[in-house]
């Protein structure tokens, strides 16, 4: 069941987020990411091959992404205390549950284990189950931001037009950062890599897809 | 446990993150101190000054405005907690908080959340998810941050 209370939803909040952001972020499919050439001598859950990004001179080290897993959220109840324009603002979405996959983490979102409780920014708390049982906590704390139009390399990105402007090509950059505490075993990696996400709200059913990247 | 059914979505993407680098933090601290505590070591370093330096930013640390507050856990890694100010060459302040790993492998990395003045010049920070890599001199008095942002 999902709240479609404008004045409460969070919707006017994300903005753009839902469908042109989600168009204009475009991304990889599936189909795309296996067709995708993998480096000689990489096997299994390692494939994918890392991106490398560099500073204006040699003495920055380079920064590396390399996507581990992605997830789809799919959110329950939508509640809010106070207005979101109020300084006390404080929404609460709840986990419905998800699925999760890709090279180095697959299996669900633990169902109706948590939620969102954001203020600006989203601050969810809960629970994801790998395949073979093991329980994984996540903490995610999330930033968004909209802009005319998508990132482009070595262009600077100008802020969104304020409403009622057309809206059809704003950007949303919606990033998460998650913190995972995982059991010791296969997914103890989790417990020291630092992650960042890219972040797209779905409409329709109402959900969110997050692609975790291990930060190298 | 209440069940649920994850709806048939053709929404199986993977989206991007491209990393645009933004500046570098030199910082320099006091040596560490460590206590025992029932989560591990608590791991207390002053932060005695550092410079911000790159394009579209430079400034300095505000002396003893913070420092690192990290946990040395079982496994010998460091949960990374860091918080101070820094105040830009034009008198804005910035908060700077930094969430990540320092590893016995040389890996150290976090995520960094800055705040700024909603009418100033680094507004362009707020909300704005940046990428650290780092590297510690032997004496861990010496940290060198370099921020990417996670566009």
């Amino acid at each position: 069941m999902f709240l479609e209370d404008e004045s409460i939803s969070r919707r006017r909040f994300l903005g753009g987020a839902t469908t042109a952001g989600a168009a204009a972020l475009g991304g990889l499919t599936l189909a795309e990411i296996a067709g995708a050439e993998t480096p000689a001598g990489h096997i299994g859950s390692d494939a994918t091959p890392p991106a490398w990004f560099e500073g204006p001179d040699p003495s920055i080290p380079k920064a590396g992404l390399r996507w581990a897993f992605s997830a789809t959220v799919f959110f329950a109840d939508r509640v809010m205390i106070n207005t979101m324009d109020s300084p006390a603002g404080r929404g609460y979405t709840s986990v419905g549950g998800g699925e999760i996959w890709g090279p180095r983490l697959q299996g669900r979102v633990l169902p109706h284990s948590g939620a969102d409780y954001y203020k600006t920014t989203f601050t969810t708390y809960y629970m994801l189950q790998a395949a073979d049982g093991a329980l994984i906590f996540i903490h995610n704390r999330g930033t968004m931001r909209r802009f005319a139009g998508p990132y482009e390399r070595g262009k600077p990105l100008a802020p969104a037009p304020a409403p009622p402007a057309k809206q059809d090509s704003v950007w949303t950059r919606f990033r998460a950062t998650p913190v995972f505490t995982a059991p010791l075993g296969p997914h103890d990696w989790m417990n020291h890599t630092v992650f960042v996400a890219n972040s797209q709200r779905q409409a329709n059913p109402d959900h969110t897809v997050f692609s975790y990247y291990e930060v190298l | 446990m209440r069940e649920f059914v994850v709806p048939k979505t053709d929404t199986k993407i993977v989206g991007k993150i491209e990393l645009e680098y933004a500046f570098k933090l030199a910082a320099h601290y006091d040596p560490p101190q460590e206590s025992h505590t029932p989560r591990g070591t608590f791991r207390y370093q002053d932060i005695v000054s550092g410079e911000v330096s790159g394009e579209r930013v430079n400034g300095t640390v505000y002396p003893d405005s913070g420092g690192q507050y990290d946990t040395v856990r079982a496994d010998r890694i460091r949960d990374v907690d860091a918080h101070f100010m820094v105040k830009a060459d034009n008198g804005e302040w910035l908060y700077m908080e930094h969430v990540g790993y320092r590893r016995t492998d040389g890996y150290y990395r976090a995520i960094a959340y800055i705040e700024t003045d909603l009418k100033g010049a680094y507004e362009w920070m707020n909300n704005t998810t940046f990428v650290v890599t780092a590297k510690e001199s032997a004496d861990q008095r010496e940290v060198v941050f370099y921020y990417y942002i996670a566009n």
